[in-house]
């Protein structure tokens, strides 16, 4: 009773005390929205420090050279120009393949390839525990990949591949495809597919979870009488589920998208940052100009062009949602 | 209400105000060091720090981090004025680069130069400090040869095989080895992130390039990409190149797992890697205990008219500017780069003294055999970690291509290419 009376007086203590002073500041003439503003600034302050400070500093940083001594040399646009002609960026030799084929390629390999695969698994998985009995204990095991820490994933993925250790080149040693049966870890053209399809398993809970929430507000009545008028399960598939999952899809696009544009934990983790370069991710190219070639510049435009996507792709999708 | 908030807020203050104001015992000294050794190698390494801690009662704690991932770690700590150790073992490309930039301690009047040489009972060739500008700003602890290719006596016997003497012997035991039941290729490479095949790529440059053109790549006047008879393409295309092609070496695997259980069972002949490997056989823990006399090596073959070298890497450390413990980190400095202090380390096996006038005593009979070896030898610096930074990781990852490509003669060049695209200026 004692901790319940203290608790509440607590609660009580900003309307008691704040509230007052604001009403008190209002009747001295301040405009009715300066409480609003009041409340505001110490966000604004955080936001402006931590964040748009930050941002424009390392826009700021990409126009100049870092001299020896901490002096520094306006160079205009070289090291954008640099950036985007180095084979480290876009290797226009490797097209279309083999690896490496550039980080902004092995990015958008990313998304080409992760994003539908895991979205459409969630869908899928999401339709077929719908009705099932004992669904909740499979969603639990396959969410379990969410909420696993992505180095830790990455490291679960380099067991996987490696040979010796892998269950993955032992499968195809089994099965007889000796090209499949060797260390992925190593070989360029499979690290990059393994790391993808790999890493399926870790987003799949996240559009599984997002997907089955979706399907419970669907109102049973459109299903019942789309089966009466004798509709097939495909076209009640494509004219009433997917339409109504449509803003929850949009989410999950974004979503990951955005993730699979910061891709750097499971690649680091996976290769121990070597062998990298046949699965850099543009993350990775900033860390490795900063701290591998102390180029500061050159980190910071691979940072500005990683923002400057997220921002793109991001309104594109989130504009869209809105129509 | 008003007068409880106070309250609790007096009592927080003047509990704070209690706790900064009470005489507490003077804290007892503690180092930190950071070095690249885990398992066996830091097991081999901790007695060294005991030792040192008997003899001052300074305590040392000591915590291993790869060096890949020291670089970032001490790049963003150095700009906020502090670090992470007060003495770290660090390659000497950092040491050199961050000495004068005033984050690496000028340790000048503790080290002589003229008392460090690789093999150091043997007189050999002066292994230099890391200096810039004449100021010294990296101490020289114990090393490790890179000295050929290790195999076992007993499969040797078993199988008839003896080491070569020729490089028509060599690609005849190659062949041998390859044709025995049970071997999936000749030699095991290790993977890790890169450095066992650049290891084994020296090698060959060393041999049949000579030291002077290791030298020259290290010193930068010799071009990777180079064409033409005796350049490291050609050397790299006539002895290496089809040796992969023919599928002398196997694919990359975990160097210190994979890769050397499986030779240590019999799967691979040969396996090239540094003196640590014993260190690193114990480790297995394998059932029954190996037997480390089994243990023999061997170099490429020289040729006529070739000086060779070996390469020789030696652990570098240095103690950051920014340690709040200068004068213990010196005294550790001192003890690690003594007779006393290296006679310690070189007596766990597996490391070789830098510092002259550490007895033969002090080695076990293996290592002393390796390290009588050196003396008359051209010594030669690790090549990527002497240039290191962006360097290294392309001269790793090209390689790492290299050994995977279903052509690699046809890979060869543009692998030269973006090596050399990679050396700094």
């Amino acid at each position: 009773m004692g901790g319940y009376t203290l608790v509440t007086r607590i609660r009580h203590i900003p309307s008691k005390i704040l509230l007052p002073l604001l009403s008190r500041i209002s009747r001295h003439g301040l405009r009715p929205h300066a409480g609003r503003a009041l409340f505001f600034t110490p966000a604004l302050v955080l936001l402006v420090l931590l964040v748009i400070y930050p941002v424009l500093q390392t826009i700021f940083l990409g126009f100049y050279l870092e001299l020896p001594g901490g002096q520094r040399q306006f160079t205009g646009l070289d090291n954008y120009r640099a950036v985007l002609t180095d084979p480290a960026t876009i290797n226009v030799g490797n097209l279309p393949w083999p690896p490496p084929l550039g980080t902004l390629i092995h990015n958008a390999l990313w998304i080409v390839i992760h994003l539908p695969i895991s979205l459409f698994a969630g869908l899928w998985l999401a339709l077929l525990l719908q009705e099932t009995k004992g669904a909740s204990v499979v969603k639990s095991c396959i969410f379990l990949g969410m909420v696993t820490p992505m180095i830790v994933g990455g490291v679960i993925l380099r067991f996987l591949l490696e040979a010796g250790v892998g269950v993955v080149p032992s499968f195809f040693g089994v099965i007889g495809v000796r090209s499949l049966a060797v260390n992925w870890m190593v070989h360029r053209e499979l690290l990059l597919l393994g790391l993808i399809l790999g890493s399926v398993w870790l987003w799949t809970g996240f559009s599984l979870i997002v997907y089955s929430a979706g399907l419970t507000t669907i109102p049973k009545d459109y299903f019942e009488a789309a089966r009466v008028d004798g509709t097939p399960p495909g076209r009640m598939f494509f004219r009433i589920t997917f339409p109504l999952l449509k803003p929850l899809t949009l989410v999950i696009v974004v979503m990951t998208i955005l993730w699979e544009l910061k891709i750097f934990d499971i690649v680091v983790a996976a290769t121990n940052f070597g062998g990298g370069v046949g699965a850099d991710t543009l993350a990775l190219q900033v860390y490795r100009f900063f701290f591998y070639d102390s180029n500061a510049g050159k980190a910071a435009v691979v940072a500005s062009l990683l923002t400057l996507l997220t921002l793109i792709s991001t309104s594109l999708i989130l504009r869209r949602m809105a129509k | 209400m008003i007068a409880i908030v106070l309250l609790i807020v007096g009592l927080l203050a003047g509990s704070g105000i209690g706790y900064l104001a009470a005489p507490r015992p003077a804290a007892q000294e503690t180092l930190a060091v950071i070095g690249p050794w885990a398992g066996a190698e830091m097991q081999a390494f901790l007695p060294i720090l005991d030792k040192f801690q008997k003899n001052t009662g300074i305590t040392v704690s000591y915590s291993n981090v790869r060096q890949e991932d020291l670089r970032p770690l001490l790049l963003t700590q150095f700009p906020a004025h502090r670090a992470p150790a007060d003495l770290i073992f660090m390659v000497s490309s950092f040491i050199r680069e961050h000495g004068p930039t005033g984050d690496a301690v000028d340790v000048t009047d503790l080290v002589n130069p003229a008392n460090f040489a690789v093999g150091a009972t043997q007189g050999t060739q002066l292994l230099s400090p890391v200096t810039n500008a004449s100021k010294i700003y990296g101490g020289i602890y114990t090393g490790k040869v890179k000295p050929g290719f290790w195999y076992r006596q007993s499969f040797f016997t078993q199988h008839s095989l003896s080491p070569p003497t020729t490089w028509a012997q060599f690609q005849s035991l190659l062949s041998d080895i390859g044709n025995i039941s049970g071997v999936s290729a000749p030699i095991v490479s290790g993977d890790g992130v890169g450095w066992p095949l650049s290891d084994v790529t020296e090698h060959f440059i060393a041999t049949y390039g000579g030291a002077a053109m290791h030298r020259g790549l290290t010193n930068k006047t010799i071009r990777w990409d180079a064409t033409g008879s005796g350049t490291v393409r050609d050397i790299l295309a006539t002895r290496l190149v089809p040796l992969l092609a023919a599928g002398r070496f196997s694919e990359p695997l975990a160097a210190d797992s994979t890769a050397l259980t499986r030779w240590w069972n019999g799967q691979y002949g040969l396996y090239f890697m540094g003196s640590w490997i014993g260190n690193w056989i114990k480790a297995l823990q394998l059932n029954p205990a190996p037997d480390l006399n089994d243990l023999r090596v061997f170099p490429l073959p020289a040729q006529s008219g070739v000086t060779p070298g070996v390469v020789f890497a030696a652990d570098y450390m240095f103690i950051p500017t920014y340690t709040t413990h200068l004068g213990a980190a010196k005294q550790l400095f001192s003890y690690l780069t003594s007779v006393e202090g290296q006679s310690a380390q070189v007596a766990q096996g597996g490391h070789l003294a830098t510092r002259i006038g550490v007895p033969d005593s002090a080695y076990p009979p293996g290592d002393l055999d390796v390290a009588k070896s050196l003396a008359g030898k051209e010594i030669l610096p690790d090549l990527d970690d002497t240039i290191g930074g962006h360097f290294q990781t392309t001269f790793w990852n090209e390689l790492i291509g290299l050994w995977t490509s279903t052509d690699p003669a046809a890979a060869l060049g543009p692998a030269l290419t973006a090596i050399q695209a990679a050396v700094p200026p």
